[in-house]
């Protein structure tokens, strides 16, 4: 239970991060009401993928899967924020 | 789902509750109580001052000429004022006084609004800022802030977890209650409440981390986003940096009247919450009045004058015309129940104590799956049974006896509020060594009826010792104390229906373990 749990805390908390950043990085609205909806989103992600984690028989499934989630938000916020910079 | 999903999640969310659930019986109960923060504030304090009456003509400038006459005002700290009102007659200041040798020490005093004379000590009454203490942080300052903070969290995978389990019969068992037969009560009680509490819960797992572990997505977003420009952020975040240099020139702190008036005038329909200054005695001075629109759903204003020369520093009318900040203020203002009356606060008490229940209920269901087990680790068992019993029903009875401390004590008593906070502990550890030691169910019950008849205690002592301030004090629509008696009064009753549950639970579980197979319990939802 314990390495699920680590699985789903970790992977929660760089998917929340990341998809915050996103959206941050994305929507074409006023800086402020950004950060509020990263934050509204962010601690519901990192519950959810919590759960999602505790949801697998082994805790390498739950590293796993989570990870092929995690890894297209990464390159994304990588990208986006690349091109924040060249800008 | 699948079948072994479902299994893993019903396991993962039993074991969570477990885990979490010393925690956060402490963080509801504490918090529940907090909901009345004001009104154990006066509770504790106003029969000491039932003569004084809130007066609508104050004088800043009064209340601080008579606060110089007696103490010089330490330039580095802030001053904080809050004005009577109906409810709370008295001025409470706090300020740091200076000492001799570059010294100094923290003040807070309550202030007479027609005398200005000082009739008491704000620090004698402090228990309903421990109790709302013991709900942010457990008295474990910022380790015990963030152990709340990951605690709320894993409440939250609690709760999707245990929506997604229940959730093929979220419907059609929503008022399944199997009281008679051998059906499961606890489960049935554990799901009821769960179920119609979601909304609630949700909204307190969801603010309970805002306020505990922002601080994660702060610096996230400070590194990444902002390149580490810490005061960018907060710029966008709404918060706005009016501090002006200390000068080293004396001032006289006079005027303030005048700019009360003024700050009335500017922001309209609002009432102060809280009056500060900076740079007390300073030429850089700047005072801020902050206030609250009852008008509107969680509206903060704000106002900061330059005391010297009178010139306005900052204004919002509208939470600081910042959606973060108006955002963080909503949250607030829901997690608190500070937007509506008495009623919304005793819905948000009732659903607070029965998340108690739920965490209760949570344990003594695993506390039964694992006695059904042939092999059984007793004395794992021992310490769940003892934690759950010792814990749960000793920080209710800690907290009864902190209220008798708290209304038998004389407020001449030195280090009063310390020695009730004192006694709280020895009381609740008291009860967890005892729990350890004695026969859980015997002494369960016991401790719940000891409990029920403390907190009935305590509205028996606030008539037997303050009748006539009570009275006094109703006839000028001051309720505090039937507030807080209607509350105690509340917990005993659910701590002596309590103990009669535990007694018939644990005939129950003896007569029926044997031919039970209790080990499905928990997939069988």
């Amino acid at each position: 239970m314990w390495s699920r749990t680590l699985s789903g805390f970790i992977l929660g908390l760089l998917l929340s991060i990341s998809v915050a950043l996103n959206l941050n990085l994305l929507l074409p609205i006023a800086q402020d009401v950004s950060l509020l909806i990263g934050l509204l989103v962010a601690f519901p992600i990192w519950a959810g993928v919590q759960v999602w984690s505790y949801s697998f028989s082994s805790a390498k499934q739950a590293w796993l899967k989570g990870t092929i989630v995690l890894a297209p938000n990464v390159v994304l916020s990588t990208i986006l924020m690349m091109m924040g910079l060249s800008a | 789902m699948k079948r072994e999903a479902l299994k893993a999640l019903t396991n993962a969310h039993a074991w969570i509750g477990l885990v979490i659930s010393t925690v956060l019986f402490i963080v509801f109960f504490a918090g529940s109580l907090s909901l009345f923060r004001d009104n154990i504030a006066q509770w504790e304090s106003a029969p000491h001052f039932a003569n004084e009456h809130s007066s609508t003509q104050i004088s800043l400038d009064n209340t601080i000429a008579a606060i110089e006459q007696q103490y010089k005002i330490y330039m580095h700290d802030e001053v904080r004022i809050w004005l009577p009102n109906k409810q709370e007659p008295l001025t409470n200041i706090t300020f740091a006084a200076q000492l001799p040798d570059e010294q100094h020490q923290d003040l807070d005093l309550l202030l007479s609004p027609s005398s200005n004379k000082i009739v008491g000590s704000g620090d004698s009454f402090d228990f309903a800022n421990f109790l709302y203490g013991l709900h942010v942080d457990l008295h474990i300052d910022e380790f015990g802030k963030y152990l709340v903070g990951l605690t709320t969290l894993f409440f939250f995978v609690a709760l999707i977890s245990g929506v997604v389990i229940h959730w093929r019969k979220i419907i059609g068992k929503f008022f399944q209650y199997r009281k008679d037969g051998d059906k499961d009560r606890l489960l049935d009680a554990h799901n009821v409440i769960g179920v119609m509490g979601l909304p609630f819960h949700i909204m307190y797992a969801f603010s309970g981390l805002v306020f505990n572990l922002l601080i994660i997505f702060q610096i996230s977003y400070a590194v990444v986003l902002y390149g580490g420009d810490q005061q960018a952020l907060f710029k966008d975040a709404g918060f706005v940096d009016t501090h002006i240099e200390e000068a080293n020139i004396a001032q006289p702190m006079v005027g303030l009247d005048k700019l009360m008036a003024k700050a009335k005038q500017d922001l309209g329909n609002v009432e102060f919450t809280r009056i500060s200054i900076e740079h007390f005695g300073d030429q850089s001075a700047s005072i801020v009045f902050i206030g609250k629109d009852s008008s509107q759903f969680s509206t903060r204003k704000e106002i900061r004058y330059h005391i010297a020369s009178g010139q306005e520093l900052y204004k919002t009318l509208n939470n600081y015309d910042n959606a973060l900040r108006s955002g963080l203020s909503v949250i607030a203002s829901l997690h608190f129940g500070d937007f509506a009356g008495y009623g919304l606060r005793l819905l948000f008490f009732i659903l607070g104590i029965g998340t108690c229940y739920i965490i209760l209920t949570g344990n003594l269901m695993w506390i039964e799956k694992r006695a059904s087990k042939r092999k059984v680790n007793k004395l794992g068992l021992h310490l769940v049974k003892a934690m759950t019993s010792g814990t749960f029903i000793g920080i209710i009875f800690a907290t009864g006896v902190g209220f008798i401390a708290a209304r038998v004590l004389p407020i001449t008593t030195v280090l009063r509020s310390e020695m009730i906070i004192e006694l709280f502990f020895v009381c609740l550890f008291a009860t967890m060594t005892a729990s350890l030691l004695s026969k859980q169910s015997l002494f369960t019950t016991w401790l719940c009826k000891l409990t029920a008849m403390i907190l009935v205690a305590v509205p028996l002592l606030d008539w037997l010792m303050f009748a006539n301030e009570i009275i006094l004090m109703v006839q000028c629509q001051r309720f505090d104390i039937i507030v807080v008696e209607v509350i105690l009064i509340l917990l005993a009753f659910a701590c002596w229906k309590f103990s009669g549950q535990v007694s018939t639970y644990d005939t129950e579980l003896q007569v029926n373990l044997p031919r039970q197979d209790l080990s499905n319990i928990n997939v069988n939802h």
